[in-house]
Formats: structure tokens, sequence, C-alpha cells
């Protein structure tokens, strides 16, 4: 994966950079707007992640002036504004995602994996395949080995989430923003909860375990180990 | 008293007293003469009126006829001194000339023209008259010139005005500049008084008031609100010193924690296992601090109002329903029970993010404070302009002494001390009940905490 950074705060960048590099992915680090737009326009990345508050340029216009040249690569915008104004604006400028400092690197690596790998073919797949587990989505009809299985909305929508990123970690968060359109942090476990109660349908009675968690990040499908 | 009166007092009232005398002058003045002035037009006409009855009776009747008429039928002749004498007792004078001879009449030379005319004439003497004039000429060699000084009622009312004029000078402005002068004394009496009130309000403003006058409603008024704003600025700086407070503990406690992580990390720099139990654990008080801030500045975003600009209409029914099964599982798992009851499709103007922060920050109340198997239920009834939306668990409640402040930041009562959170989670539900003008009330006398919140429905 080949990362643009646009940051003005060296320690964040640094810390961004070696996280990537340490995941065996090249990082290009720019300080300010005008550089970042320059790069962008001029080389091939896989995805961008642009700062919100820059020196001289909002993150905002910048990412605006890139969507308007035609630059389609996917966009993450970071920020330590919270709001959900905020994050409105900078989706209708045309980031693809927005992240609230301070974070988890992985939330992050997650988050550039998720917009890395969404295909315009997976994300308008009509079913989803991972292993025996199927998801038709027309009929939002989910069976495994050929049973079919009764999940209620809230689990199809994960185990949906989680299909269309197969061997990806999707992050508490990216649950809550994603299937409840949440932009706070509910203080219990419902994310926990719900994917569960997924499991105890999905997983428990087969022998193999699709859904993964990974203890403090998040979780996986995949059928690998 | 004396004091009190300082000079831009006098300045002022003779200022205003001056500026109200000259507009009154004006105004007396001109009415004045817009009287004289229509009762000379008056005098003009009936002088006018008369030559021409002279005009046709001599026609008629002749001269003799007319001179009876005018009481001149003795045919008197004045000299100069008896002339001044008659126009000085207002008497009209008279001349008659027949062929470039004085038939009658005053010997004074004084010359008329056919249309009633006002004159001023000197005759050579050093008073001079105002005088209407008029000639008629009653055939090619005779005719008559009469002089008239002005009427009774012309000259009584100059008199009057002039009289009136002088006693509004000296009676009205004087009494005028006496009333400003008590306006501005008393004035300056009751804003010395506020100004030592509110002197003493700076030394105490959280007690002192300034008081409220029984009479004179402005004042009454103007005393009330300015009390009502102490009041709210004297919460405010309460809220303020409640959430320094709250802030400098919340923040003090997880970061000596994470300071002391630290120190044992140095200390137990050779065992990774050691190293990986503090790091966790330090990360953990970070992120402590970090959700603090977040909630703070969502706290803060709420209040500004900032989420009004992009309230929609919303399906509230179908908004609590959903969250409301989301949460279902949560409560089982806990081993608690959640009821759900709502009406369907109450339609409000809304957040919709803000809203489902609102049921999920009393839902996860409950779930933190009742009894491990409590009773919790949401329901939604719908009213007349509004919905009711009723959060309420079956114990053990808030302590009594607690109630009033449930709402306040970083206010947790003794029993939540030992919970996770940061004592903002009411804040930010009143924040959102406040921003969307619903009512949130803590009933009192309940086994449980049970939250009333009045929404304002949408019809339209």
């Amino acid at each position: 994966m080949k990362v643009l950074i646009v940051e003005d705060d060296f320690d964040t960048a640094d810390f961004i950079k070696r996280g990537l590099e340490q995941n065996g992915d090249t990082a290009h680090h720019v300080g300010t707007a005008q550089q970042g737009m320059v790069l962008a326009t001029s080389e091939e990345f896989d995805v961008i992640i642009f700062d919100r508050l820059l020196p001289k340029m909002d993150g905002i216009d910048a990412v605006r002036i890139l969507r308007g040249s035609n630059v389609v690569t996917p966009i993450i915008m970071l920020t330590a504004l919270s709001e959900t104004a905020d994050r409105v604006s900078g989706l209708d400028a045309g980031a693809d995602d927005y992240l609230v400092k301070p974070f988890d690197f992985s939330e992050l690596y997650a988050r550039l994996k998720a917009l890395t790998r969404r295909t315009p073919l997976k994300q308008e797949a009509l079913s989803l395949n991972i292993a025996d587990l199927r998801l038709e989505r027309t009929a939002r009809k989910v069976s495994r080995g050929g049973q079919a299985l009764d999940l209620n909305p809230k689990e199809y929508q994960i185990l949906e989430y989680l299909m269309l990123n197969p061997g990806q970690l999707v992050t508490k968060t990216m649950l809550l923003e994603k299937v409840w359109g949440f932009n706070f942090d509910p203080k219990t476990s419902l994310v926990q909860t719900h994917v569960s109660r997924l499991r105890n349908k999905v997983d428990k009675p087969f022998d193999t375990e699709l859904i993964k968690t990974i203890r403090g990040c998040g979780y996986i499908i995949s059928d690998h180990d | 008293m004396i004091n009190l009166l300082k000079p831009y007092n006098f300045k002022h009232a003779l200022f205003l007293t001056s500026v109200i005398t000259v507009l009154c002058t004006a105004l007396f003045a001109l009415c004045g003469s817009v009287l004289i002035n229509s009762i000379s037009k008056e005098q003009e006409s009936e002088l006018t009126e008369l030559t021409e009855e002279l005009k046709s009776q001599y026609e008629e009747h002749g001269l003799d006829w007319i001179l009876d008429d005018l009481e001149l039928d003795e045919m008197p002749i004045w000299n100069r001194s008896q002339s001044l004498e008659r126009l000085d007792e207002h008497d009209n004078l008279f001349k008659v000339v027949q062929s470039g001879q004085l038939l009658l009449g005053s010997q004074l030379s004084f010359a008329a023209q056919e249309t009633a005319k006002w004159q001023t004439l000197r005759f050579d003497s050093a008073r001079q008259f105002e005088l209407l004039t008029i000639r008629v000429d009653l055939d090619e060699s005779l005719s008559v010139t009469i002089l008239q000084p002005k009427s009774y009622e012309s000259r009584f009312i100059a008199a009057a005005i002039w009289q009136v004029y002088l006693y509004f000078v000296t009676l009205f402005a004087i009494s005028l500049f006496g009333l400003f002068i008590y306006i501005q004394v008393r004035d300056q009496v009751k804003r010395s008084s506020i100004d030592k009130q509110l002197l003493d309000i700076a030394k105490a403003p959280d007690s002192v008031r300034l008081s409220v006058p029984k009479h004179a409603s402005g004042d009454r008024d103007l005393a009330k609100s300015i009390n009502e704003m102490l009041d709210e600025i004297t919460d405010l700086h309460g809220n303020m010193k409640t959430m320094s407070v709250g802030i400098a503990h919340d923040l003090k406690t997880p970061l000596s924690r994470v300071a002391n992580r630290l120190q044992s990390m140095q200390h137990d720099i050779n065992d990774p296992h050691l190293i990986e139990t503090h790091l966790n654990h330090a990360s953990n008080d970070l992120n402590a601090v970090i959700s603090t801030f977040n909630n703070l500045v969502r706290l803060n975003s709420i209040e500004s109002g900032q989420h009004k600009e992009k309230f929609v209409k919303l399906n509230l029914s179908e908004l609590i329903y959903d969250l409301a099964q989301s949460y279902l599982p949560v409560f089982e798992d806990s081993g608690r029970t959640l009821e759900i009851s709502t009406v369907k499709d109450v339609i409000c103007f809304g957040d919709a993010d803000l809203l489902s922060q609102l049921i999920c920050n009393l839902l996860e109340n409950a779930l933190e404070y009742s009894n491990y198997d409590a009773q919790v239920w949401l329901r939604l009834q719908s009213h007349t302009g509004s919905a009711l939306l009723q959060i309420g668990d079956n114990g053990p409640g808030i302590a009594k002494s607690d109630q009033p402040h449930v709402f306040e930041r970083f206010y947790r009562a003794d029993i939540s001390r030992s919970k996770p959170g940061n004592g903002l989670g009411l804040s930010i539900v009143k924040a959102i009940c406040q921003v969307h003008g619903a009512k949130l009330d803590l009933l009192p006398g309940q086994k449980g905490a049970v939250f009333n919140i009045e929404v304002p429905i949408s019809t339209s």
C-alpha cells in the first residue's frame, strides 16, 4: 500500500509512517496542503491521509480542489474536531472517511485497508461468500453450509459489513458508525453483545470459526486462521 | 442633597429649558401672527364693502346722503393737530375732495389707492401710524379718501399675545427649569443608590442583590432583571467552578496513574511481561482522559446550538424502537429486563444522532446504576402537541440529596464514584433536551430513577 500523509504535526506523521512501514507499506509525508496537492496530482497513491487543520489552507478546501481536478484516490481526513457537522463537511468535500484524533493506529490502519480494498464490484455485489457462509443482499438472507440462519437486522448489517471487508480488521468504532450511524461512543458493550450473538448463530453450530476477535481492536471475518 | 447638584445638572437643565422655551415661543408667535393677519384681512374686506356701498348710495341719493351716513353732515374740517388727535383715539380720518379742493375732512396730505391697503404714514412728526387706506372716486371730480386705524380686536389681541408671552417666558421657563433640576436630582439620587448597591454586590456577588422597589414599575422591572442577570451569572460561575474542579479531578486521577505506570516501567524495564501490563493500564487511563475531553467538546458543541441548523423531521418512534431493540440483548446479558412500549409514528423535529445519544445515555445510566436484576422500561406516549418519553428503573434510584445535582457537569453521587464514567452523561442528556426544546425531569418520590422527557412534536 502506498500512502501519502499530509500532516503538519511531525509527531503524528512519524507515528503513522512508522506504523505503516512496520506493516510493509510505503509512506510519503509532506507538511503543507500545497505540497500534498502537488504530490497527489503527480504521483499514484493507494490512499491519502489528509489532516484537517493545516497551516494556510484548510484540509477540506484542499480535498475539494483535488476532487475537482479528478483525483479519485481514496482520502481519509484526520481531525481534532470531533463534531458531526465537521465530519459531514469533510465527507461533503469529497473525503471517503473521517477519523478523530487521537486514534489507535490499528483503527486508522483498518480504515485505510477498508478504503483501499473497496472495489465497485464488492459494494454492489448481490451476494457475498466466505467459505460456506453466504449472504444474499437482495433477499437479505444468510445461510451457512446450505442451512438458513435467522439474523436480526443489526446482526445482518454487522455481518454484511464484515463480509464486505473480508480478511480486514473492522473496529468497534467502524461498526458503530456504519451499522448504528452513531458519531458518539456508547459506554456499554453494545457492539460486543451483538457480535457475540451473531457468532452464536454464524459460528457456534459449525466447525470452523469465521468471525475472529482481535482483542482491544475489533473483528475480522476470514476463513484462514 | 446639595452635593447632588453638579454644574452639569444646571447646564443640562438650562439647555433643555432654553430649547423648549424657544420652540414654544416660535410656535406662539406663529399662531399670533396668523390670528392678527386674519383680523387685518377681515378689516380690509369690511372697508372695501363700505366704499362700494358709499359709491352706490352716492349714485342713488347724492353726496348729502352719504355724508349723513358717515356722520359728516356738519362738513368738519380737521387741521393737522385735530387729525392726529383723531388717529390717536383710533377714529377714522376722512378727506372729501372736489375738483382738487378739500370739501371736508382732514387737512393732512395723504394719498390712497382705489383698493384697501395697509400703509405706514408719518405726517412729518416723530410718530407713525399703521393705517388702512382706500380712495373711492364718486364721480370724475369728487373723491373720498378714508384712513382707518387698526381695529379694536386687532389691537386687543396683539396686546394680549404680548402679555401672555411675558408671563410665559417668566413663569413657564422658570418652572420648566425647576422641573428639569428636580428630575435630574431624583435620577441622581436613584443612580447613586444603585451605584452603592452595585459596589456592595461586587464585594459579594453570590449573595447580595439590588433592592426591588415596591412601586415605580419601570425601576422595579430594571432591578428585577438586573437581579435575574446576576443570578444567571452566579449559576454559570457556579457551573464553571464545579467544572474546573471536575476537570482537575477527572484528569488528575488518571494522569497520576499514568505517571505511576511510567515510573514502574522504568523500574521493570527488563521484564517484557510487566512492561506490557503497565502499558495496557497506562493506555486505558489515557483513554479515559481523552473520553472526558471528547464528551466536554461534544457537550459544548450541543450547547452552542450548532446542530440546530441540521435539524430534520424524523420518526421518533422508529428511532426509539430501533435503539431499544439494539439494547435488549445488552440488558438481557446483564440480568436486567428491558420493557419497551412505544406508540407509532411520533414525528419530531431534531437531530437523529443527538436523540440517539440521549436515549443511549439514559439506558446506559440504567445499566450502570440499577440493581442487578432490575426492571427497566422505555415508554413513548403521544399527547397533544408533545410526546412523553419515559426511561426508568425500579431501584435503587438516586438519593434525595443528589437529585437536584444529577444534571450538573462532573457531578457524581457518592455511590457512582467507584464506577467508570465522568459525570457528563446526564449533562449531555440535559443539553440535548434543551437544544430540542424538550422538558427533562427526574421524577421525585420514585423507587428507582425515572426520567421524563416531554418532546415537542411536529404536526405539519
